[in-house]
């Protein structure tokens, strides 16, 4: 995948997502309540907070996926109802791998659906562009299943072939909602390792929805914590997560979080 | 549909009128298979039928006014597309219900034409069960001409309809046009129906375009594949049959749907064994 430019940026290109005063409510309910917070390049973000918090309904907004109800989201400094550039921008959805196990496509036909856009619209993929998929089956360490059906994978192989699919485009930003949900521990390590290589070597910013909270508090530069109320931190190391996660997660919440282990474990 | 019992396999190829089913049923299938995958994939097939249906009034009207029956047929197809795309994104219907709108509406206006210009005649009942072994110069210039047309638009967008077949939201963030090229697709399927029609006519139409699909799925194959599959196993279907029915003499129609269906058995046994 190619480096994303990051010369000439001035202080105020550097803001990859802001959001001021978001109000969105979903069935009449107010979902997210003003929220306002912003990501620069190169951060790695978690969303995390209790289901039904208003996660997703967060990610969908930001997206312009679902309407507002006010404030303001502004992608690349450009306001979300007239932003354009959709090509820097990622997403897999919580329901991606939920697709008909039956539909007939393979790893690499999967993947290289990344890759159709509204350039290449109406002409075969070149040979720089198979590159380019063939490099992001690669990364996501799937050369050995790129033949295979994406139907027939395990929960696991699925996601890391739709994460494939997301960065074949070679987003500037990705957000991913629970991409490791129902997938096992080990598993799920080698993915979150994965998504570090992205983001300190690519210098992708990343945004993660997220249940693993060692995941995030171990890897990651952020965290969004999400239940109607959305507060915004820095992770620093030897700070104590219960004083941000309680907010969220209300004032009996205890996460008991060894940061030694994240040396062993995580690095 | 003349007698043909005592007719080997290649005196049937010396025949013109055989000529024209072969190719204007090759050509015609083709497309049909093609188109057949990526609906039976957005599970649409029923818009096959329902367009089918509508195309009734247009051959009616075609009659009565003594003009082309396929023009009509084609004029009202595409109406009825445009319909049920407005019905459905303004929330009028949902896709089942206005293609079961449009689909009733045709089919009355073809009723109602008939009754009007005082009742069935055998050329109508050519279009209502086909009649490839009868098609003219004009016919088939007009099915090929269509076909190539078909095979042109499906190979020039064939990217972007998967894209958008496999997931249609992720398509549009990535600036696909998807409403227009959706219109565009659902339009192809009229125009096909219509074509498709003169040979195995509007109550068998699904089938040609259907069965192919379903039994290149039984292969688990890659997607490519698939569409390979597909389209050969609609194109085998309609030139065996073709042969078949003209050296038993029994509905080419009928035999034709038989073959495909025969092979969709052999492709899901292979698939449960396989």
């Amino acid at each position: 995948m190619g480096q994303p430019s990051l010369s000439g940026q001035s202080a105020v290109g550097d803001l990859v997502l802001e959001v001021e005063s978001l109000n969105v409510s979903r069935g009449g309910a107010l979902v997210v309540e003003d929220a306002s917070f912003s990501i620069r390049r190169k951060d790695y973000v978690g969303i995390v907070g209790p289901n039904g918090g208003g996660k997703t309904t967060l990610l969908l907004a930001i997206l312009g996926m679902i309407p507002k109800q006010s404030g303001a989201i502004r992608l690349f400094g450009e306001p979300i109802e007239s932003f354009s550039a959709w090509e820097k921008v990622a997403y897999v959805s919580q329901n991606a791998i939920n697709f008909d196990p039956s539909f007939p496509l393979t790893v690499k036909e999967l993947v290289a659906l990344g890759r159709v856009n509204r350039r290449n619209l109406g002409r075969r993929l070149d040979k720089g562009e198979w590159e380019e998929v063939e490099r992001a089956i690669e990364f996501m360490g799937m050369v050995d299943l790129s033949g295979r059906r994406v139907g027939e994978l395990s929960g696991g192989q699925k996601q890391r072939a739709f994460v494939a699919k997301a960065l074949v485009r070679n987003p500037e930003v990705i957000f991913l909602d629970e991409p490791v949900a129902g997938v096992d521990a080990a598993t799920q390590e080698k993915f979150y390792q994965k998504m570090s290589d992205l983001n300190g070597r690519m210098g992708i910013t990343i945004l993660i929805v997220s249940h693993d909270l060692a995941a995030v508090f171990c890897r990651m530069s952020k965290v969004i914590c999400v239940n109607r109320e959305v507060n915004v931190s820095d992770i620093r190391p030897g700070q104590d997560p219960n004083s941000i996660l309680r907010k969220a997660y209300g004032e009996h919440f205890h996460f008991v979080f060894h940061e030694h282990k994240c040396e062993g474990e995580f690095r | 549909m003349m007698p043909l019992v005592a007719a080997s396999f290649l005196d049937l190829l010396g025949y013109q009128f055989f000529q024209y089913a072969l190719v204007g049923g090759s050509v015609a299938t083709l497309a049909c298979a093609w188109i057949g995958l990526f609906l039976v994939l957005r599970k649409e097939s029923m818009l096959v039928d329902g367009i089918a249906h509508t195309a009734f009034g247009g051959i009616a009207m075609g009659f009565f006014l003594g003009v082309t029956p396929l023009v009509p047929a084609l004029i009202i197809s595409i109406f009825a597309v445009l319909a049920i795309t407005y019905m459905r994104r303004g929330g009028l219907a949902q896709s089942d219900s206005a293609i079961a709108v449009m689909l009733a509406l045709g089919f009355s206006t073809g009723l109602i034409i008939i009754s009007l210009a005082g009742g069935f005649n055998v050329e109508l009942f050519s279009y209502l069960f086909g009649s490839i072994l009868t098609i003219s110069l004009t016919d088939l210039e007009l099915i090929a001409g269509l076909s190539i047309f078909i095979i042109l638009f499906m190979t020039i967008f064939y990217k972007e309809l998967l894209a958008l077949t496999f997931d249609e939201e992720s398509s549009r963030l990535t600036g696909i046009p998807v409403e227009a090229l959706s219109l565009a697709f659902n339009l192809i399927v009229a125009v096909t129906i219509v074509v498709t029609i003169k040979i195995i006519g509007i109550i068998l139409v699904v089938a040609l375009i259907v069965i192919p699909a379903l039994s290149a799925l039984q292969f688990r194959v890659s997607f490519r594949k698939t569409m390979l599959a597909a389209v050969i196993v609609g194109v085998v279907s309609m030139v065996s049959g073709l042969f078949l029915s003209a050296v038993y003499n029994v509905a080419t129609s009928g035999i034709i749907v038989f073959t495909a269906v025969g092979i969709f058995l052999v492709s899901a046994v292979y698939n449960r064994l396989g």
